[in-house]
């Protein structure tokens, strides 16, 4: 048992992408298993992965941030208008995708810290504050007209792949090295496993669950810039939901609920695995809701298995 | 005399290794049978054998004129088991009687419906709480309490449930000695009414006082059942630890008290919610120091003050020789200071991490900047460094990459220890450092921390352990309303003249 609980929890979510693989490519070897249809997986796994990582961070202090799909959308729309008003492109994305995304965690980490509430409730509240900052500055429209260079510097192909999969992939290796290296990264692990523990071993909690969410905040404002560009405009209510999905990704991807636990490579996985689904399920037919009914059901069974695991692991001291 | 339990060689593995190997144990009615052995020895196997929590791979179990081969919880219920735990299982956001009848709420009828008798409720859990000496109302929430209090409302628990068969965890942990006293009539009253207790605690005087028969186990094998009356402490010990226990008396050095050993000087220190007020003291070198007093009266708190833990409003703190502010546990390990708290399962290590990243926690906070958010790390090299205090404080393991839950609390808290001195800390706080700790490995952690002073560190010692204090420190400092009631010499300090001054 406790031997399975480590091998599942190293190279669980791997194999379970493995066999998602098999069985789609068995099921359907002419159209899932095409370079073409590969390389679109993860495409549409790019966003998800890049919003997913910085909610691990969040999901990893045992908290969780709900604001991540509006943030997208205004970091989207405040780079878009940027652009519009003659600021160079790469400059709007720095200011508006990354700075802007920064600040809105930053605003989710400083209301967390000071009224001590749950980052469930806080970040409930600011997704309905911000989608509203969007839509006041968008007067509820979206901003179309933005430049080539932009759209195809974003998203376009270098060679045969995706440059937004050359960005979340970059992203990934960067949180990769934060978590494994850094001494922020082994706080943050520590922070979630013991938060009590950790104060008393000199770990400021309030500075570092500030970064936990201006990371969930840059990783949404830089996949905002991403769907920007996707699209092709900035679209008031874009990022609608995303909450769900970014969600899952983390917890599909072994990243424990109850904190101090997961991997920035699972949640790749998860991301993946997201990616696989969807696309597998449109391959065999399947409509758009039953997609969601898919995902739901794997968030729930993702957590169940953790807590099965973690309720085994404590009752076996004697 | 009835015999209430008869375990027959029941034997319990784990995934392949043996936590208990043919086992047998008896309780009569109308005794407290003493259960002993180092942590990890199987006392706790053994006793969730019996209150249903596992099925033992061997042997059989008779209550009464039943056997069984494994108990169910419920089964344990029905025979009046009743076993309190050394991590209390309350539910706080209840009240006192809700706890006191989870599970079996007296009823009446009301309108056809059957509702809680809340008022039936509150006499009987009033009755209950008499009984056991707490002075509290039955509707309070029980997360208002202190750890002492719930421990009674536990031992009320049991009452409630007409209990016939107690099994009693290490409850002395947490109690002042007034209530240990109280807790020990009631023991004899459920005695004189025909229950029988199975008693687990590390604290062999109370063990001569309560007990009448006691049983020692061994890494999961039996050593032998005797009369408390005639054996001595000395035997106990090295049936349980296979080995005398020598060096009992490694305090009650003489104190220099030149101004130029002083390494740290506290000065009418008070803390922002008048927890501690105007204490003032000194620390020698070579000395360890004890600070003595009842539960809540403020000798934790003015160390987790130290730590910077908690805010001081006023008062001087000077740390070899140099005036420092500290206003939090980081500034604190900066400039060495290391706290071993009090309660190592909530403030003392990280249960995700493995053992070397618990022993390099404070080490990398020390070299980091920006608030900890600074520096990089190195797997290779902490785990060698890991692997050295592993050797340094003989912290039994497999190795250091085993999750820290694994070890027994000895070795969770030397591997707290080994984290304070991977970061060089120069003063050691140890607050109740050996609570729930065996008898083998407390004396392993007396030798450190005398090493320690040794080598020119500054080393305090909190304990609620008269013997342990007086066995360990070169003087003691009792505690008293928040405040120093006295200071005593190893020549003065005696259990009498402690009790004396934190009790008057």
């Amino acid at each position: 048992m406790r031997n399975f609980h480590v091998m599942w929890s190293k190279y669980g979510t791997f194999g379970i992408l493995i066999l998602l693989v098999l069985v789609l490519g068995l099921l359907s070897p002419e159209y899932f298993l095409t370079a073409n249809n590969l390389t679109q997986v993860m495409l549409q796994s790019a966003i998800t992965i890049l919003v997913g990582c910085g909610e691990f961070f969040t999901i990893l202090i045992a908290g969780i941030d709900l604001s991540v799909g509006s943030m997208m959308a205004l970091t989207g729309m405040v780079t878009a208008k940027l652009m519009l008003a003659g600021m160079p492109i790469a400059l709007a994305i720095l200011l508006g995708g990354v700075i802007v995304g920064a600040l809105l965690g930053a605003i989710n980490g400083f209301l967390v810290n000071k009224t001590g509430l749950h980052p469930f409730i806080v970040t409930l509240g600011t997704l309905s504050v911000y989608r509203g900052i969007t839509l006041i500055i968008s007067d509820a429209r979206p901003v179309f007209g933005l430049p080539q260079e932009f759209k195809e510097g974003i998203a376009g192909w270098i060679w045969k792949i995706p440059i937004p999969v050359i960005i979340a992939i970059g992203i990934a290796l960067l949180l990769t090295f934060v978590t494994d290296k850094t001494k922020m990264g082994r706080n943050i692990y520590a922070l979630g496993g013991n938060s009590q523990a950790a104060w008393f071993s000199g770990i400021n909690i309030q500075l570092h669950t500030l970064m936990v969410f201006v990371i969930s905040g840059i990783c949404s404002g830089i996949a905002g810039v991403v769907m920007t560009a996707r699209l092709g405009a900035a679209e008031p209510l874009a990022g609608n939901g995303f909450e769900t999905i970014a969600i899952a990704s983390a917890i599909i991807g072994g990243t424990s609920f109850f904190g101090g636990k997961g991997k920035i490579f699972g949640v790749v996985m998860g991301g993946l695995i997201i990616g696989v689904i969807s696309n597998g399920l449109n391959i065999l037919n399947v409509p758009t809701y039953y997609q969601q009914i898919v995902m739901g059901s794997l968030i729930i069974l993702a957590v169940f298995v953790d807590k099965l695991f973690s309720l085994k692991k404590f009752s076996m001291k004697g | 005399m009835d015999i209430l339990v008869d375990m027959r060689n029941i034997s319990k593995e784990f995934a392949g290794v043996k936590a208990l190997d043919q086992i047998s144990f008896q309780l009569r009615a109308g005794e407290v049978h003493v259960l002993l052995g180092e942590n990890g020895a199987g006392k706790s196997t053994l006793m969730k054998i019996l209150s249903g929590v596992y099925a033992p791979s061997a042997g059989t179990i008779q209550l009464g004129d039943k056997t069984y081969t494994h108990l169910t919880p419920k089964e344990s219920a029905e025979n009046k088991i009743s076993i309190i735990y050394q991590e209390l299982s309350l539910i706080e956001e209840l009240s006192i009687m809700e706890n006191l009848f989870v599970g079996k709420l007296p009823s009446r009828k009301r309108f056809g419906f059957s509702v809680v008798d809340y008022r039936f409720m509150e006499e009987k859990a009033r009755a209950l709480l008499k009984k056991v000496g707490l002075q509290r109302e039955p509707s309070e929430l029980v997360e208002h309490l202190s750890i002492s209090e719930k421990q009674l409302v536990e031992i009320a628990k049991a009452l409630a449930a007409d209990a016939k068969i107690i099994i009693m965890d290490e409850p002395t942990s947490s109690l002042t000695m007034e209530e240990t006293n109280n807790l020990f009539a009631i023991i004899r009253q459920l005695k004189a009414e025909g229950a029988g207790i199975v008693y687990i605690s590390h604290k062999m005087k109370e063990l001569k006082e309560i007990g009448d028969r006691i049983t020692v186990l061994k890494d999961g094998k039996y050593v032998g059942t005797r009369n408390i009356q005639e054996v001595t402490t000395d035997e106990l010990v090295t049936m349980m630890v296979g080995r005398e226990l020598k060096d009992k008396y490694l305090g009650g050095h003489r104190v220099s008290s030149d101004s130029a050993d002083v390494l740290l000087k506290v000065e009418h220190l008070t803390r922002a919610d008048r927890k501690v007020r105007d204490v003032s003291f000194e620390l020698y070198r070579g000395e360890i120091l004890g600070f003595a007093g009842l539960m809540g009266s403020g000798r934790t708190e003015l160390m987790t003050a130290l730590f910077g833990a908690d805010k001081i409003e006023s008062g001087c703190i000077v740390l070899f020789g140099e005036e420092v502010k500290i206003d939090s546990p980081y500034q604190a390990i900066k400039l060495g200071i290391g706290l071993v708290t009090e309660n190592r399962r909530e403030t003392g290590f990280i249960n995700t991490f493995e053992i070397w990243k618990n022993i390099s926690m404070a080490k990398l906070i020390k070299e980091s900047r920006l608030g900890g958010l600074w520096g990089l790390v190195s797997q290779q090299e902490e785990k060698r460094l890991a692997r050295e205090k592993q050797a340094e404080l003989l912290i039994k393991c497999a190795s250091v990459e085993q999750n820290i839950v694994e070890l027994s609390g000895g070795n969770q808290q030397k591997v707290i220890i080994g984290k304070w001195l991977l970061a060089d800390a120069r003063l050691l706080i140890f607050d109740e450092p050996t609570k729930g700790i065996d008898v083998g490995a407390k004396s392993e952690i007396y030798k450190i921390m005398r090493r320690l002073a040794e080598s020119g560190k500054g080393v305090i010692m909190v304990s609620s352990e008269l013997p342990e204090l007086l066995a360990v420190c070169d003087r003691i400092i009792v505690f008293k309303d928040g405040g120093i009631k006295t200071i005593l010499s190893s020549e003065e300090a005696t259990e009498e003249t402690i009790m004396l001054a934190a009790t008057s």
